[in-house]
């Protein structure tokens, strides 16, 4: 019987090492096992779990030597794999990032830690869709986490905000575990890969396209889902219990900013070919740096900038 | 083909029953963390009852857990037992994590601590034997005025990456006031409950049956709405 344990990584010292990794999704625990493999000392520090978002993946597909595993199943072996090596802080969120003489002073919930170099992978968050009705409903009928919160729709039909690769996935999931989900999309065509596509069609997924979502809407709950249909003009709604939004992320970079580092007119942290920020000593890996939106990438990114890192602190 | 995973069984899903729940890898992990974390002893309290899909499988976590360190101990109750009254358990199965003293009933799971619970449940049972827990000079000053007993309810998925944070926060504020309850509430097995306080996005928190807010804040913004709480019975 899989009870799916996750295990923690509690660290509690305050300490200084050679690099700090903030955030312990796919980048950064990959970061780790390379950081400290070439020889750095370092710390990786998340204010939630290790895992990122992939945690969130109900499935994954794509990653390299695994046909199929659930999101959580693939972070609990990229965090049992990088705990072999390096320190993992957990619930820890860091406040601020001061700089001291060429040192980065680190202030977290649970510590203060000194770091020579500091790789940021802190990944992006939901975005909003903000529309009337959408904070009003949250928590009542409106959700970003399929996996968190898909059980309480069981039976009942929701709608999916957002048709790509994350919508997919994520009314699939719904599907298979008893709800009845309609994906709305805003674009005129399918905006998930074509192996999403399929299994949408072959579990009789209503996918609608031209969809401008324009108010979640209901008395104490999530009632209704209305849209205009971008084709004719006309406004429609849907009877639904829930609302998903999976449209899109936007990333986590205001700690970086604050150090100087410079982001894209969307806030994704600007890097070179090896994850060099414009800051010296300061590098990028993973969602934030808004390349893909793949754990893989997001993981070989990591490493690089691990890489690198170590490269600067050792020769420069 | 493709899509052979999507039609898993949910991890919490009732099975056939058997021993050896914790895999030996985590086994072995969990042995150095103990041995590195724990100081004085810990009791783990199942209480369990009839009709209980998932208080075998409380036990037996909590049994397997005990066995992996001298200074954790494991016993196991009825729900309609003394010990239940003096804990004020009322719900099977419910998992305490306690001192035997100071801490009584008060860092508690309502349902099965499985999935991303299981890592609190080890956070909590390491803080318990070290008799304390970590938050900032700010929020302890905060912590120190409540004076009346305070209860924390926390409604959770075993599949939610937010809850843990917020089980965890309430559960450090119960180690360090004598007045506070935390108390996570496993939302599937107790449909009817989660109903109660429309429960839709967990972590869903409700203190004293009165305040409630949903998310996984940090330390700052929680201890407000414990306070607001705390103020509200004055």
């Amino acid at each position: 019987m899989d009870l799916g344990f996750v295990l923690p990584s509690a660290s509690r010292e305050s300490k200084d090492v050679d690099v700090a990794i903030i955030g312990a999704g796919p980048a950064g625990l990959s970061a780790g096992i390379y950081a400290v493999r070439a020889g750095l000392k370092a710390i990786i520090i998340d204010k939630g779990n290790a895992g990122g978002l992939a945690e969130e993946a109900p499935f994954v597909e794509n990653y390299l030597g695994f046909e199929g595993i659930k999101g959580e199943d693939l972070a609990k072996r990229f965090k049992e794999h990088a705990m072999k090596y390096v320190e993992i802080s957990e619930r820890n969120e860091v406040k601020e990032i001061i700089r001291d003489n060429g040192i980065f002073v680190i202030k977290a919930e649970k510590g203060e830690y000194r770091a020579k170099a500091i790789i940021f992978a802190t990944g992006t968050t939901h975005k909003k869709l903000n529309v009337p009705g959408e904070n009003e409903f949250y928590g009542k009928g409106v959700s970003y986490c399929v996996t968190c919160d898909g059980y309480f729709f069981r039976g009942k039909k929701v709608a999916v905000i957002g048709g790509g690769n994350s919508g997919a996935i994520a009314a699939i999931y719904l599907k298979d575990i008893g709800v009845d989900p309609v994906v709305l999309e805003f674009m005129p065509k399918y905006m998930c890969e074509k192996a999403y596509v399929d299994i949408i069609k072959e579990k009789g997924i209503e996918y609608i396209t031209n969809a401008m979502v324009t108010e979640i809407a209901g008395k104490d709950k999530v009632e209704k889902v209305i849209y205009k249909d971008r084709n004719t003009g006309e406004t429609k709604e849907i009877s639904v219990d829930g609302v998903f939004i999976y449209i899109g992320l936007i990333p986590i970079s205001d700690l970086a900013k604050k150090l100087g580092v410079e982001t894209d007119n969307r806030g994704y942290i600007k890097v070179s070919s090896k994850m060099r920020t414009n800051v010296p000593m300061v590098y990028a890996a993973g969602d934030v740096t808004g390349i893909a939106g793949q754990i893989i990438i997001a993981a070989g990114q990591g490493a690089m900038a691990a890489l690198t890192a170590y490269e600067d602190l050792t020769f420069s | 083909m493709i899509h052979k995973g999507f039609n898993m069984i949910p991890i919490w899903a009732p099975k056939v029953i058997e021993m050896g729940y914790i895999g030996d890898k985590d086994k072995e992990y969990l042995k150095e963390e103990f041995s590195k974390h724990l100081k004085e002893n810990v009791k783990l309290l199942v209480f369990t009852g009839d009709n209980c899909q998932y208080c075998n499988v409380a036990t037996a976590i909590a049994q397997e857990v005990a066995e992996l360190h001298d200074a954790i101990e494991f016993h196991e109750y009825r729900v309609d037992s003394d010990e239940a009254k003096i804990y004020g358990v009322d719900k099977a199965p419910t998992v305490i994590v306690t001192d035997g003293d100071k801490y009584g009933g008060r860092i508690r799971y309502v349902g099965l601590p499985s999935g991303y619970e299981f890592s609190s449940l080890i956070e909590d049972i390491i803080d318990v034997s070290r008799r304390t827990a970590e938050v900032s000079e700010e929020v302890k000053a905060q912590l120190d005025m409540i004076d009346k007993p305070v209860r924390i309810q926390i409604f959770v998925t075993p599949t939610c990456p937010y809850c843990p944070r917020a089980v965890r926060t309430a559960h450090r504020f119960a180690i360090l006031n004598e007045n506070i309850t935390g108390e996570m509430v496993e939302a599937i097995e107790f449909p009817e409950w989660a109903n109660k306080w429309n429960v839709m996005s967990v972590p869903h928190i409700v203190i004293n049956e009165d305040v409630q807010f949903i998310g996984a804040y940090p330390d700052e913004q929680y201890i407000k709405y414990v306070v607001d709480a705390w103020k509200k019975m004055k």
